[in-house]
């Protein structure tokens, strides 16, 4: 990653520039970096902002230059200026700061797709959350916590474990130190979960079937720990006739109508207080290198934003 | 009491005619005098092996009859009552001893025929509507083997909920049975390759809902003609096991569900055995639902039973009548 001079973008019929305000930092942004995920080269990084409009394209109509956007998706964002397609971009409320929408349009909609459409969660019902100090583990604890939920979390240290509770996590195991499996059991008395939330993927797939009530919920999103093996499907019917998805992002917000909705549902919840953001750290435009080096390191456990 | 017996595992012709004792009741029990035994694929599977249990054994595991005698903690039957069951191993007899809390009662307007032949197809189809994937009016549901045992009655209540059904089935004289059903299109399937109509018969927007009691032969195609978050609920496994399975292919795929079940999981409970009992039965009262009974064999033929059913050829439920 190298900071270079460009010349400010030109929008395209469709689009929009935007001048960015803040830029999210995510996992993606290594992946593409390393290679893992193919853009095309040379490839100016970043897939999630937020800014003001200076320029728009001419069909677009559904944003103009002064609007306040966000956005999640589209190439561009580590730079003072991005072009993005129209329809990509929300409108923020004046509730929401731009480091805010920058923070939460990834991992907020995430966690908010999950808990209310993947597995529509319901007030009364329990839910596992692997990784619940991790950015989306975060926001899902306060969602499904807020919905009514009982919810259990894992964490792998004292200190997430603390995080996890102030978001409103009802129990904390810390797999380090418990058997989350033997744990989750003790905790629901036999009984099982209704739904696992699991983004770590390979080391807690198969203990999490085993902690799912009869006719639970796998809601598998990720994978930080590797990918799951090839199962046989069998394993569902013999541990309870379960069902399993594995979903991403980009099938909620498909239509432009319910990225609208979605994004408007995260950001009403900011702004009513509803939803912390856990922004850790901020980078001039200039450190991308060094966000990245941290948040491969590992040691972070919130939000991190470029600035340009 | 005549019974047919197994007393090692193999083809139809290990199923012997018997005389063997009455059985009794233990204390939370009651014998039934059968009046009709259903003939389920899974019972072939215990026949053959494929499915264990300790030999020698009594096959069949659903009809129905009338209550001969009960054990002396008995609470919810009575000796004179009419009753049906399911995953009752021992069915192929005069009396079978069930667990009381396994007998449902019958209704009056229900005939013994139909009770003994809707109780593991009727109550599976009514869980996968209802429950596995609740569909809704104008959902789209496509249905493998839609004139098989499960299907014929699945296609019958898709279509009461309002939904668009597409059959696949294996000849035209099954896709005529489909039809008659309630099934809005057809695809026989050694013509037509089932996806490739999925998609025309969907405009390329695929269908929210499979059910798979097929399996391996059906797998891989059914993740490609659903919609995006649309869910496979696989219930069977008629053409052999599924092979191992990536889950990223469900993220790949459009952020898909899959669901694997049996009916045990969605009558665990005495209450839900009874209120999904209650609800088929109704239909079937009401001639909402057609139970297609297709043929009638003495228990002392259960070994032809078997064949006919292997063979495939025959399109319904076939009895056994002691």
């Amino acid at each position: 990653m190298e900071l270079v001079e460009l010349p400010v973008p030109e929008p395209k019929a469709n689009e929009a520039v935007v001048k960015l305000a803040a830029s999210g930092v995510n996992f993606i942004d290594v992946y593409v970096r390393e290679g893992r995920y193919k853009a095309p080269q040379p490839v100016v990084l970043g897939q999630e902002g937020a800014g003001v409009v200076t320029a728009v394209g001419a069909e677009v109509t559904t944003v103009k230059p002064g609007d306040r956007v966000a956005w999640v998706g589209p190439y561009g964002s580590y730079a003072g200026y991005a072009a993005v397609p129209a329809d990509k971009l929300v409108p923020i409320p004046a509730g929401v700061t731009d480091q805010q929408a920058a923070s939460a349009m990834l991992q907020g909609m995430t966690a908010q797709y999950l808990c209310h459409d993947s597995f529509p969660l319901k007030s009364g019902q329990t839910a596992l959350v692997h990784a619940a100090a991790g950015g989306v583990g975060l926001l899902l604890v306060q969602m499904a916590h807020n919905i009514g939920a009982r919810v259990i979390a894992t964490v792998s240290t004292d200190e997430k474990a603390k995080l996890a509770r102030e978001a409103g996590a009802d129990e904390v195991i810390l797999y380090t130190q418990a058997d989350f499996e033997a744990d989750t059991k003790r905790l629901t008395g036999g009984k099982g979960v209704d739904v696992v939330f699991d983004s770590v993927g390979k080391t807690t797939f198969d203990k999490g079937l085993n902690v799912l009530r009869p006719r639970g919920m796998m809601v598998l999103f990720g994978g930080s720990s590797g990918a799951v093996p090839a199962f046989d499907p069998l394993v569902l019917t013999q541990k309870g006739s379960l069902f399993l998805t594995r979903p991403s992002l980009t099938n909620y917000v498909a239509t432009r109508e319910e990225l609208i909705m979605r994004a408007d549902a995260v950001f009403g919840m900011i702004a009513a207080g509803k939803l912390k953001l856990r922004i850790e750290h901020t980078y001039p435009l200039a450190e991308a290198q060094r966000a990245h080096r941290d948040l491969e390191g590992r040691k972070t456990t919130g939000k991190l934003l470029l600035i340009p | 009491m005549k019974a047919i017996r197994v007393q090692h595992t193999g083809g139809p012709e290990v199923m012997e005619v018997a005389d063997v004792p009455l059985p009794q009741p233990k204390p939370t029990e009651a014998v039934v005098k059968v009046s009709v035994a259903g003939v389920n694929s899974i019972d072939g599977q215990f026949r053959d092996g494929s499915l264990r249990t300790p030999l020698p054994f009594i096959p069949g595991q659903e009809g129905s009859g009338v209550v001969s005698a009960v054990g002396a903690q008995a609470k919810t039957v009575k000796v004179g009552d009419r009753v049906a069951w399911s995953g009752v191993l021992g069915s192929y007899a005069e009396y079978v001893v069930a667990p009381e809390e396994h007998l449902v009662p019958v209704p009056a307007a229900v005939s013994d025929e139909q009770a003994a032949a809707a109780m593991m197809h009727g109550l599976t189809a009514h869980y996968l509507v209802n429950d596995a994937y609740k569909l809704r009016a104008g959902e789209t549901a496509l249905v493998h083997a839609a004139a098989g045992g499960v299907g014929l009655l699945l296609v019958q209540m898709a279509r009461a909920m309002g939904a668009r059904v597409i059959g696949t089935a294996s000849s035209e004289e099954k896709a005529k049975l489909a039809r008659e059903a309630g099934a809005d299109e057809v695809i026989v399937f050694t013509r037509q390759d089932f996806e490739t109509e999925v998609k025309r018969l969907t405009g390329g927007k695929g269908v929210d809902v499979v059910y798979d009691g097929v399996g391996k032969a059906t797998f891989e195609k059914n993740l490609n003609v659903m919609r995006s978050r649309g869910m496979l609920v696989l219930y069977g496994m008629s053409s052999g096991p599924v092979p191992p399975v990536d889950p990223a292919k469900l993220s790949e795929k459009g952020s898909l569900y899959m669901a694997r079940t049996t009916l045990a999981h969605f009558t665990a409970t005495r209450e839900e055995l009874l209120a999904r009992t209650r609800d088929l039965f109704a239909m079937i009262a009401d001639g909402k639902l057609n139970v297609r009974i297709a043929k009638t064999y003495p228990l002392t033929e259960a070994a032809a039973a078997h064949r006919d059913m292997e063979a495939r050829k025959i399109a319904g439920k076939l009895l056994l009548t002691p």
